[in-house]
């Protein structure tokens, strides 16, 4: 019903629009402070790398108070076509957990702006469809170059956003959700979300196909399975550097808990689904990246670890019974021990930091206990092994630190027989 | 005069004798109910049993909680054994009075009806018991591991509070649907649950309000340097 009305209200405002090379799409939400600087830098973007491609510009609107649409549409002016779609319905917020689901992107119900593009993508016979951001502060008419060329020109089907990040940010991704991606599916991919994605008119499509926007799949933010499932389906996929991103809003404003349950959860889901995909992939290949290549940020963000022990400390303390229901019995006796140790010799070894992530995998899917209880009794063992990382690399420079999340990479495709041999026959 | 204590002797002979007659089909009777409570009693916790385990019901209790609550409650064997035991008990028994009304004893004329008009109650009572010992479970499992990942000291204190809350609260809606004491059941609910709150009310109020200040202090400080980091 919602994708009917969305593209009805895209035929009505440019009925002159029957097929476009690329559509680009703004999900927004009350963004009226940066939404403007956004839109200049994609028309400026689009002037200068596609001004001969026939474009067509979506805006989807969560229902902002501020004038975001209007302003929108006064930002882009000119020849280019623009599309406002009003994507929340009555229906949007039936669902209880869509709260939960409000990305740092600051729109609520987002997978449904990004269901609205990839809807008229489709109608549209669009060869390419990138989606930007409207609460950033960071970005560049380049963007649209690196996010839609790989797409237009090079069959790539998804291009994932790279950001130049600061020390230690971006922990989660870089020690679980990014290094169990590539020893599950085989591909080097960062895994950072948000800000800005290309995706091709065929990957929009096969993502409009999957049963990932109704039931249990939808629990999770879409930031969190985009490129799970992009590299689970053997899709064509590239990485775009797009330099650093500045956002108004931040993801901190949620807890760590519940980041990390949104995000592992939507990996375990898809654990089961495409059982069959990973379970016969050995080894690792790098993605192609458009754009100059980075480095890590030399800067570290305040990281308060004596907090992160005491975390994990805690959580040896209280949640051991419930540990004992998902950890084989050989990974708890290699937990036990570091609650004995203090700060500064504080070292959580990264084969056990592994063997956690996978038993806990196992328990995901036999449902040992309430699955979000399980995703967020993880969070105390995240913090030792964040902690650890923290002081491990202290004295080191940003090289020393790509190195151990390369090494925690090369882990988690060591380890994997152990996941798979368990996955099979417990 | 004996031939008075001869008739007298066999009028009592045969009146015992007639007793006993009348009263050994109905003893036979009882019996008969008896084995017949053991075999089907048995019978019915066998195909329990059975069904259970094809259905892999232990393990759903496993993921449930529900055998993790109740070891804590000293009952440590399978949820599949404790239905399968129940199941028998509750056959015998039912056998056990029907045996018992075969007697026409004036004592128990109408010990059947009773139960029988009882057994709703305490259906009622066992599915309200079993809920509640689920949302104990439920509820003090995730409040624990809220209060460790927001690192409050006192979680495992909370979480068997709330716990034991929601047992409490349990108990005195199985009692009051017993109908055993109900006034009495509500009433000490009531002075229990609101002295506890009262209790916390003038604790953190006249005891406690510089350390809840402190502590609040404490709190939104340490989440101002915590949120620098984005973790995803």
């Amino acid at each position: 019903m919602t994708q009917v009305t969305t593209w009805e209200q895209v035929r009505e405002q440019c009925p002159d629009v029957s097929k476009v090379d690329l559509l680009v799409g703004v999900p927004t939400f009350d963004h009226a402070s940066t939404v403007e600087p956004v839109m200049k830098a994609i028309v400026a973007g689009l002037e200068a790398s596609f001004s001969h491609a026939s474009i067509l510009l979506v805006n989807a609107d969560a229902g902002s108070q501020d004038g975001t649409p209007e302003m929108v549409k006064g930002a882009v002016g000119g020849p280019l076509p623009v599309a406002l779609v009003q994507h929340v319905t009555g229906s949007m917020f039936s669902n209880p957990f869509a709260h939960l689901r409000l990305s740092e992107s600051g729109v609520p119900a987002r997978e449904h702006a990004f269901r609205a593009f990839f809807t008229i993508a489709e109608e549209l016979q669009a060869k390419a469809c990138i989606v930007i951001d409207a609460n950033l502060r960071s970005v560049t008419p380049e963007w649209i170059e690196r996010l839609a060329r790989p797409v237009l020109e090079k069959e790539a089907d998804y291009v994932a956003p790279l950001f130049q990040r600061q020390r230690y940010e971006g922990s989660l991704t870089n020690s679980l959700i990014a290094p169990l991606t590539r020893a599950l599916y085989g591909k080097r991919i960062a895994c950072q979300t948000g800000g800005g994605y290309g995706f091709s008119g065929k990957l929009a499509s096969l993502y409009l196909q999957r049963d990932v926007w109704e039931g249990d799949a939808a629990r999770f933010g879409i930031d969190s399975w985009l490129t799970t499932v992009a590299v689970a389906e053997g899709s064509n996929v590239w990485q775009a550097f797009l330099g650093t991103k500045v956002q108004d809003t931040k993801a901190s404003g949620l807890d760590v808990s519940t980041v990390l349950a949104q995000a592992v959860g939507a990996s375990y889901h898809y654990m089961e689904r495409y059982q069959d995909v990973w379970e016969k992939q050995m080894g690792s290949s790098p993605v192609p990246t458009s754009g100059p290549s980075y480095e890590l940020g030399s800067e570290s963000v305040v990281i308060n670890v004596e907090r992160m022990v005491k975390g994990f400390r805690q959580g040896l303390r209280d949640l051991l019974p419930i540990w004992e229901m998902i950890l084989a019995p050989e990974t708890l006796a290699g937990i036990l021990p570091l609650g004995l140790v203090d700060e500064d010799g504080f070292r959580f070894p990264i084969p056990l930091w592994v063997q956690i992530i996978y038993d806990f995998a196992l328990a995901y899917r036999d449902k040992v206990i309430h699955r979000e209880h399980l995703l967020k009794s993880l969070t105390p063992l995240y913090l030792g092994r964040t902690a650890s990382l923290v002081l491990e690399t202290k004295d080191g420079g940003p090289d020393e630190i790509e190195r151990t999340i390369e090494q925690v990479c090369e882990w988690f495709e060591l380890l994997k027989p152990y996941l798979v041999g368990r996955w099979r026959f417990q | 005069m004996s031939e008075m204590w001869q008739e007298a002797m066999i009028e009592g002979f045969r009146e015992t004798m007639k007793r006993i007659g009348l009263f050994l089909p109905k003893l036979t009777a009882l019996l008969t109910f008896l084995v017949l409570g053991l075999a089907i009693g048995w019978l019915v916790k066998v195909l329990l049993l059975r069904t259970l385990k094809t259905f892999r019901f232990d393990q759903l209790c496993e993921r449930l909680g529900v055998t993790p609550a109740l070891g804590k409650a000293g009952m440590k064997q399978p949820v599949s054994h404790m239905i399968g035991r129940l199941s028998f008990w509750i056959v015998f028994l039912l056998f056990t009075f029907m045996g018992i009304d075969a007697l026409d004893l004036p004592a128990t004329a109408n010990l059947m009806n009773v139960i029988l008009g009882f057994l709703p109650q305490v259906l009622a009572a066992i599915l309200v018991a079993l809920i509640g010992a689920l949302l104990a479970n439920f509820s003090g499992e995730a409040t624990l591991i809220a209060a460790v990942n927001a690192q409050i000291e006192e979680a495992q204190l909370i979480a068997n509070l709330i716990r034991w809350g929601v047992l409490l609260f349990t108990a005195a809606m199985v009692l009051t649907q017993l109908g055993i004491a109900k006034e009495i059941v509500v009433a000490a609910f009531s002075i229990t649950f609101g002295g506890i709150v009262l209790a916390l009310a003038i604790a953190l109020g006249l005891g406690g309000r510089t350390i809840a200040k402190e502590a609040l202090e404490r709190r939104l400080r340490r989440r101002t340097t915590v949120d620098e980091v984005s973790h995803i």
